[in-house]
């Protein structure tokens, strides 16, 4: 019982999205195929004709410096990611979370674009990205062009790409004295599934100051959550305990936590919300001062 | 002076299985083969109106199409025939009729109801969709409390008027008198859930019939010769028709021993006379097997000020699912060791098993024990706690000796052993020492959100079957050669379920007969031209299997003194007799033999997620010789890291009898990040009379101790007791006083 029936191997974006819209349909993209082929196996996925494998296309699989930016293509393995000094130096909420993706061989196949176009709220690397303010690149027949990465998401699995787009990559502003990042979850078995709880903190600090802040959680709706009220919140004020309180007010009051029958309670998640976001600000807040160029005195 | 006996020699199955050469129930493949699918009930309680196959029998490439008009004897089970094969009206012996089961009615999700057979997976897979089943639903009862209350709806109305179908009592002493006599009073309530196997390999089979017309099923199981009587049973067919053989068996635990494929298989094959196969996905071997019984545990335990028990209440209400299954035998166990390997002069217990339209609960490494060592071992915690005891020193001051009666009134079997085994954790964990590694390097340990405990606790045992079973062991040993013994062939029909059995068996006839592992040549498995084992269960294939072939070894090497060529002999092991519970007290002697263990345990618990770690686990375990001790460490670690399942990250959710975690990324088991890094074994090895060169058994122990030493270690660190787990860190937190 063969689950598609063409296989298609793109050398490059262009091919890859010449296929998509050429081949016999439906045709998908398939990358580490960690998500899909489980789908497929499993009927949760309407069947497929032609799987597109974009695993062998050069530029989907790098991560280099692009002058104002980091680069990572969609085809980069997270396992590439944990491994990465330019990622480690410019990335860390998102090494943090790549790194606790599955097991080693799931991370080995599992990539970031195939994390992010799978559109779940609870993705460890979309939450990981979603902090750094990373943006996607977006290759569709008519061109290519550039998106923030909110926009990428409809609802619950379902991200904004048509079938014949990918992602190629994702662009992420490299880190600048005084900012830092971090990722933290909360999971009950280690290595097999979506966490109970992610949260992503990417801050700037002078001095004792919190200058800007972004906060990520999920899964918090039906797309990966900013919690832009948060982040706001925490924009210009000292890095206290009585801003810690504040922000953790401020997140409960604008994310809406779920229960799900096999997995957390709402409650659960509020009260895991409050302690994930003390701890990865904790952490970015000492990240951001030890920064070699940090302009702490 | 023995050689082989107590060596690590490698297992003789490991090359086969590590290169992948190893044919396990899935690999089978035979020209011209067919494929099955099993149509399940898919609801937790309803009557089957009508059943509509023609559209899937119109589909190419379907073959047949089995549903309960075509099975022979409809009604199955290992302890009472009290289940159906297929669900659905017009079977050939309705109930009243010949069998004693009503087969119209579905009882769980997991029942079955149709056979697709077809020419391919995938056509047989389209063709069970097409099936339509007309059901009229009927009120579903999933709490046993509820279920077991009079006027309750009745789930097997043909069995009486209630829904309670076990209830086993302990009347020892004057409780009363006891709990006069106590100065401290534990009293609380305990809950324990159901736990799934979660084995490598998903039930899978081949069946056909072979070139001497003898109906041949491949699957893999626990107990060859009882897998073919309910065959047999089921098709009406004499049992020497049926021919059950084990290809490798890709874990058990509990699991195979009862029927999942097996029977519909075979009635395929025999039907078609065409080879018919089958491989459960995981989905359908979580809703098609049974579980650990979960059970609520209300218990009230009296101590004098000096640390002696004096009384213990005990009340057991177990769900016992939609099957009895072996619901009667494990609560039995959980009678027997609802004690805990104490002395007490005072006991009442009743264990009361219900039927509800869960999963059904069976047999589970442990059967029945670690649900009862977790409410004793607990209750002995929490009366140290009160009397400002330690708690080793409590268990050394209740241990069984040879000379107190048990729960069930007489004396044990063989020395008991739990003291040792105490002192034994205790010393190698540093228990006399103190305090925890508070400060050692785990990785969150330098938040202070993080506490660390350590907790103890003992458990005990049955080595081998119970209650009045006459149990037995069958085995052959033929030595091959001339001047020098060039082959031995041991025929036993032993499981190895993983344990390492057939290694053990072939150390045996190696040592007896004095000739190097590589010349013992084993035929096992099989119920062709082979006696009775039992089955891989209640710890008992070393001592069983381990004796038969040491006896029929024995003899054999007597012959070849005596110049027959080849020397050939048979022999079945029978160990001392048992009796069963008495209905009213109790009062008997279960068994011939048990096993002691204890542990010491240290965990960590983050206070702010409510996340527990297990960081260290001593386990000492009386094992009376350890015949091959890498097959004993494999054991206790194994068991250790699958209790650990049970305790913290387990979770079997089911609503309305459903079943919510039916796949491996809901049912989430622990992976290697979460198992303790450290597992140390110790082996006392205290010989056992009976057993072969004094071996006893293990592979149940190590899960008794781990559950209330786990929580015992929470309330070290925290001073919160637990008594229910899983240990979700949802629920710790909770515990905690933080949600
Ligand atoms: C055992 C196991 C554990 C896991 N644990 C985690 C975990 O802890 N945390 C977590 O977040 N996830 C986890 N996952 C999920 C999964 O591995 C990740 O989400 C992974 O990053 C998906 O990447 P992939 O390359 O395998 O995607 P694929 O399966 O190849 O694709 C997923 C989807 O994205 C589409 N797609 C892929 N690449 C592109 C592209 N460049 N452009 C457009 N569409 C694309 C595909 O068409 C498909 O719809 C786990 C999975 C498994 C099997």
């Amino acid at each position: 019982m063969s689950l598609w029936k063409e296989y298609l191997h793109p050398q490059t974006v262009e091919q890859a999205v010449q296929a998509l819209s050429a081949a016999a349909s439906p045709a998908i993209p398939i990358a580490g195929g960690t998500d899909l082929m489980l789908d497929l196996q499993q009927g949760n996925h309407p069947p497929v004709h032609t799987l597109v494998d974009l695993t062998g296309i050069p530029e989907l699989r790098a991560l280099e410096i692009r002058g104002e930016w980091l680069f990572i293509g969609a085809g980069v393995p997270h396992n590439r990611i944990v491994e990465s000094p330019l990622a480690r130096e410019h990335a860390a909420s998102l090494v943090e979370a790549c790194g606790l993706i599955g097991g080693p061989q799931v991370r080995n196949m599992a990539t970031l674009g195939g994390n992010v176009a799978h559109a779940l709220p609870a993705a460890d690397g979309t939450i990981g990205l979603l902090a750094l303010e990373a943006e996607a690149e977006i290759a569709s027949p008519e061109g290519r062009r550039r998106v923030s990465l909110p926009a990428l998401f409809r609802g619950p699995g379902q991200s904004t790409l048509a079938p014949t787009e990918i992602i190629v990559g994702f662009y992420l502003p490299l880190r600048a004295p005084g900012q830092g990042s971090a990722f933290v979850r909360v999971m009950r078995a280690q290595g097999i599934a979506l966490p109970i709880l992610n949260l992503a903190v990417w801050l700037e600090r002078q001095e004792e100051t919190i200058r800007a802040a972004r906060v990520a959680v999920g899964p918090a709706g039906p797309t990966p959550f900013r919690a832009v009220q948060t982040s706001a919140y925490l924009t210009g004020k000292p890095f206290t305990a009585e801003t810690i309180a504040g922000a953790q007010e401020t997140l409960l009051a604008e994310a809406r936590f779920r229960t799900s029958p096999a997995r957390a309670t709402a409650e659960y998640r509020r009260a895991l919300a409050v302690v994930l976001l003390k701890n990865a600000l904790t952490t970015a807040w000492q990240r951001a001062g030890q920064y070699p160029g940090s302009n702490q005195q | 002076m023995t050689t082989i006996i107590g060596t690590a020699v490698p297992r003789i199955d490991a090359y086969g299985k590590v290169t992948g050469q190893t044919e396990y129930s899935g690999d089978l493949v035979m020209p011209g083969m067919l494929h099955a699918k099993i149509l399940f009930a898919g609801r937790p309680h309803a009557r089957i109106l009508s059943i509509d196959t023609s559209a899937a029998e119109a589909l190419p490439g379907v073959v047949a199409i089995f549903t309960a008009k075509d099975v022979p004897v409809n009604e199955y089970g290992l302890q009472i025939n009290d289940q159906p094969v297929l669900c659905g009206p017009n079977s050939p012996l309705p109930a009243g009729e010949g069998t004693g089961v009503r087969a119209d009615i579905v009882r769980f999700v997991g029942d079955q109801v149709a056979l697709i057979v077809a020419e391919t997976e995938a056509i047989a897979d389209q063709a069970r969709k097409l099936i339509r089943v007309e059901y009229e639903d009927l009120p579903v009862l999933t709490d046993p409390e509820e279920a077991m209350k009079p006027g309750a709806f009745l789930i097997h109305p043909e069995r009486g008027t209630s829904n309670i179908c076990v209830h086993d009592k302990i009347r020892k002493g004057d409780v009363e008198k006891g709990f006069a006599e106590a100065d401290v009073i534990v009293e609380a309530e305990y809950r324990v859930p159901m736990q799934e196997h979660a084995y490598l390999q998903p039930e899978a089979g081949l069946a056909y019939v072979d070139e001497n017309g003898l109906l041949t099923v491949k699957a893999a199981g626990q107990w060859t010769h009882v897998d073919r009587k309910q065959i047999a049973h089921a098709l009406a067919l004499p049992e020497e028709q049926v021919r059950v053989q084990y290809p490798a068996i890709g874990g058990a635990f509990g699991g195979r021993e009862d029927m999942s494929i097996q029977i519909v298989i075979a009635l395929a094959a025999w039907k078609l006379k065409r080879p018919v196969k089958i491989i459960w996905s995981r989905q359908e071997s979580i809703i098609g097997h049974a579980k650990r019984h979960a059970m609520v545990i209300r218990a009230k335990w009296g101590a004098r000020k000096d640390g002696k028990l004096t009384a213990a209440r005990n009340l057991f209400i177990a769900d016992g699912g939609a099957y009895m299954y072996t619901t009667n035998k494990v609560l039995g166990n959980s009678t027997i060791t609802e004690s805990g390997p104490y002395f007490i002069p005072n006991i009442e217990g009743d264990v009361i098993g219900v039927y509800t339209n869960n999963v059904p609960a069976a047999a589970f490494r442990g059967f029945g024990a670690p649900q009862a060592a977790f409410m004793a071992e607990s209750q002995m915690n929490k009366l140290a706690e009160k009397l400002g005891m330690d708690p080793v020193e409590i268990r050394r001051i209740n241990a069984l000796k040879e000379t107190d009666t048990m729960a069930v009134g007489t004396l044990p079997p063989n020395k008991p052993t739990v003291l040792e085994v105490i002192e034994a954790a205790a010393e190698k964990f540093g228990w006399e020492q103190g305090a925890v590694s508070r400060n050692q390097g785990s990785v969150n340990s330098h938040r202070a959100a993080v506490k660390r405990g350590r907790g103890f606790a003992a458990g005990f045992k049955n080595i081998g079957f119970s209650f009045g079973y006459k149990e037995n062991c069958w085995a052959r040993v033929e030595i091959h050669g001339q001047a020098e013994i060039e082959a031995v062939t041991v025929w036993c029909a032993a499981a190895e379920v993983g344990q390492g059995n057939h290694t053990i068996l072939a150390q045996i006839a190696a040592e007896v007969t004095g000739v190097p592992l590589s010349r013992v040549n084993l035929l096992t498995m099989d119920t062709l031209n082979m006696g009775n084992a039992g089955s891989a269960s209640a710890s008992r294939l070393t001592v069983m299997s381990g004796n038969a072939v040491k006896g029929a070894a024995e003899s054999a090497l007597e012959k070849w003194k005596n110049e027959e060529r080849p020397a050939v002999a048979e022999y079945t092991y029978l160990a001392p007799p048992t009796t069963p519970l008495d209905p009213e007290t109790g009062y008997c002697t279960p068994n011939f033999l048990y096993a002691y263990a204890a542990q010491a345990v240290e965990v960590e618990v983050d206070t702010e997620t409510g996340h527990v770690r297990l960081l260290r686990v001593v386990s000492a375990h009386d094992v009376g010789k350890a015949i091959n001790p890498d097959l004993v460490v494999g054991q206790i670690e194994g068991g250790i890291v699958q209790a650990q399942g049970y305790v913290i990250q387990e979770n079997f959710i089911t609503r309305g009898g459903y079943v919510l975690t039916d796949q491996l990324s809901t049912y989430l088991i622990p992976t290697i990040w979460d198992i303790p890094a450290k597992v140390e074994s110790v082996l006392v090895e205290i010989p056992a009379e009976i057993g072969p060169w004094g071996a006893k058994g293990v592979g149940e122990l190590p899960y008794l101790p781990l559950a209330p030493a786990i929580t015992a270690a929470i309330h070290d660190a925290t001073g919160v007791w637990i008594d229910q787990f899983p240990l979700t860190p949802e629920r710790v937190l909770r515990a905690l006083g933080k949600l």
